[in-house]
């Protein structure tokens, strides 16, 4: 029991570029793939999921305090957010993914 | 019967008193005066504008920083401060930056430091400086009284919106984020929101000083910003009629010309107005510059006459407003923006330009980006053959853009995402979006006609080419957007063979120096002044009213100094203005 617990993912930490909002409308022109993805998220926190998530422009703090994304701004530079975090490994660089690939990671149904 | 007037000074004696009005009504002169006066008695007193092209550095006759409250040159009781909303957002970018030189890479400092030269963190540090000075309990104790020398209506209403805005946004959001980041970041400036919300509603501590001129369009100003105010319960109105005329030469046909206007006006006032404490000041010759000129104002309202051997001939080299019209039209298509300080005549003009090119054959469009401009006033209320009236109105712009995203990429998405979207969508920073995106969409009618724009005041109009300019670079940096009135809005505004800036003025101080600052700053932002309008000049009328001749002469020099800055400069008479 414990183990299974163990094998299904369960947060999620999603550091963003910078950008004024989450859903981008706040931009010269509403990005769609922003706005899907803000949902999804919401969804997904609605599963049960823990979600954090953090904006380079407002939360610069937790992009240094997190080794992992921190070689990645050093490597391969600003360019590579968003980085999506399951746990404690890298899941995506550089895209937000569909609601179905969240879903997998976690074991739920879309 | 009326009420009897009160001085100007007793009308202002709350510890917070907040002076606005339509642009050119005499803000700057009658709170800086007010804030002299007050000082003089002992009071520490501050004076801040909240104008983006603030004059109180030239009107007290002393630096003003853009930082911190100094004292005002020749007082020692008399403190000043300009809230400038670029040095504001740069002070704001770099307590957020700062502290990561050296730990995060260039390039995501850079990042940071884009996004947060946007509108948004203009129009939000601006105002939480505002807020600061309201809220700080230090402040408060150290100043006997805080005097606000705001910028003209429409943006100054806004700015004191700002405070219920966010705290309401604040009070009803479920997602704890917002554009200036997470609430929890945010604690100390939600503080400092409800707590200017809160002094500004206290009717014990906070006072609005209403400054109007006897003319009809400075009175439905102050009657629709009465009446907003009073939406946002702030209640504690007063009223300066300022500029009031009684000519001393019954046979000057002009002098008594203007006094019957102002007459009519008077007669005509609407009575939320009437019913206010009020005050009146009379007409000057000149318009006092430094402390001794705003102590004896408005005592002395004739002015200081010029040396009477100065003759008044109006510098050799204008062009004709005919002339200037036919140049324009023979482009055949494009962009014409009047620019300048408040009460210049932006609107009078863009609408006769409109006219006239209407009148040569062209398709014309005429709009204002101004929230307060009066272009059915202009218009007399009349059609006028095929022209077409377009105003962006923030409010009107923001629900338009809030529908237009929630049926677009809003569409898709299921019931939680929609409620999200339009929580996000709430966001008080929609509405530099909305307007940039109508502002875009409405120069590239540029294209198929004549688009003639009446513009905000200078200070607002800049900041609005600046958050074109940042809202630009953010589509460029994602490849460009989908859009082409978006992409295309600056290359457009940058070429002068498409946007025509004529750059309007009176020739008087403070107008002249806003004018001539305006046109570095344009010239900065790659986009080169076309033509130069002295509106409102006695010099090309007969005149012999004492006080009118004062202004006759004390024209001169200001007209000079126009004249020298375009190849392209056109003087129009006083009279424009009175009979339109």
């Amino acid at each position: 029991m414990i183990e299974a617990d163990y094998l299904v993912a369960k947060k999620v930490r999603i550091f963003d570029p910078a950008m004024c909002c989450s859903s981008g409308v706040c931009g010269p022109g509403p990005d769609g793939s922003l706005v899907r993805f803000a949902a999804d998220v919401s969804w997904l926190s609605g599963q049960g999921i823990e979600v954090e998530r953090f904006n380079l422009t407002d939360s610069p703090d937790a992009f240094v305090a997190e080794p992992l994304i921190k070689e990645v701004l050093d490597s391969k530079g600003v360019g590579s957010l968003p980085v999506i975090i399951v746990d404690q490994e890298i899941r995506w660089v550089n895209q937000y993914p569909e609601r179905s690939a969240l879903a997998e990671a976690f074991g739920l149904t879309s | 019967m009326p009420r009897p007037l009160d001085s100007p000074v007793s009308l202002a004696a709350a510890p917070v008193v907040f002076f606005t009005g339509k642009g050119g009504v005499g803000k700057t002169t009658v709170a800086c005066q007010s804030a002299v006066i007050s000082a003089d008695q002992g009071r520490r007193v501050l004076i801040v504008s909240t104008d983006p092209a603030s004059n109180i550095s030239e009107v007290l006759g002393s630096p003003v920083s853009d930082s911190e409250a100094d004292l005002v040159r020749g007082h020692d009781t008399l403190y000043a401060l300009n809230i400038d909303p670029t040095a504001a957002a740069k002070a704001y970018r770099e307590r957020v930056i700062g502290p990561y030189r050296g730990i995060l890479p260039q390039d995501a400092l850079d990042s940071m430091e884009e996004q947060l030269s946007g509108g948004c963190t203009l129009e939000i540090s601006a105002f939480d400086q505002f807020a600061s000075i309201l809220s700080n309990p230090n402040t408060k104790d150290f100043y006997d009284q805080i005097v606000f020398d705001t910028a003209p209506t429409g943006h100054t209403l806004r700015l004191l919106a700002l405070a219920s805005a966010w705290t309401g946004f604040f009070d009803s959001s479920t997602t704890g984020v917002s554009c200036m980041g997470s609430f929890e970041a945010l604690e100390a400036e939600r503080g400092r929101f409800a707590a200017a919300l809160e002094i500004l509603k206290d009717e014990s501590r906070t006072s609005v000083v209403l400054v109007a001129r006897p003319e009809p369009v400075a009175m439905i100003e102050a009657e629709r910003a009465s009446a907003e105010l009073r939406e946002l319960g702030i209640n504690n109105q007063r009223l300066v009629m300022n500029g009031v005329y009684h000519p001393t030469d019954a046979t000057d046909p002009i002098a008594v010309e203007i006094e019957a206007d102002q007459v009519r006006a008077l007669n005509d006032m609407p009575d939320s107005l009437r019913s206010l404490p009020s005050s009146e000041i009379l007409l000057s010759g000149n318009s006092p510059i430094g402390l001794a000129a705003l102590r004896a104002f408005p005592d002395l309202p004739i002015g200081v006459p010029g040396s009477s051997d100065v003759t008044p001939t109006p510098p050799g080299n204008a062009l004709s407003f005919t002339d200037l019209v036919e140049d324009l039209s023979s482009a055949g298509r494009g962009v014409v923006m009047t620019m300048g300080k408040g009460g210049v005549g932006k609107t009078t003009i863009a609408t006769k330009i409109a006219l006239d090119l209407l009148g040569r054959g062209h398709q014309v469009c005429l709009a204002t980006t101004d929230p307060a401009a009066h272009l059915e006033l202009e218009l007399g209320g009349e059609q006028h053959g095929d022209l077409r009236v377009e105003r962006i109105d923030p409010s009107i712009e923001v629900m338009a853009y809030r529908s237009e995203v929630m049926n677009t990429v809003g569409a898709d998405l299921d019931e939680d995402g929609r409620t999200l979207l339009e929580e996000e969508l709430n966001s008080p920073c929609t509405e530099e979006v909305a307007v940039f995106r109508a502002f875009a969409r409405l120069v590239s009618l540029g294209e198929q006609g004549f688009l003639v724009i009446d513009t905000a005041p200078t200070g607002h109009t800049l900041l609005l080419l600046d958050a074109s300019k940042s809202f630009h670079r953010e589509a460029l940096a994602k490849g460009g957007t989908s859009e082409e009135f978006i992409d295309r809005l600056i290359p457009r505004l940058q070429d002068p063979d498409f946007t025509k800036v004529v750059i309007v003025t009176l020739p008087e101080s403070t107008p002249v120096s806003e004018a001539t600052t305006l046109a570095q700053d344009l010239r900065r932002a790659d986009i080169e002044p076309y033509a130069w309008i002295a509106n409102g000049c006695f010099a090309l009328l007969d005149v012999s009213d004492p006080l009118l001749l004062v202004r006759q002469r004390s024209e001169k020099r200001f007209l000079e100094m126009v004249a020298v800055q375009s190849s392209k400069f056109v003087m129009l008479p006083y009279a424009i203005r009175s009979h339109s």
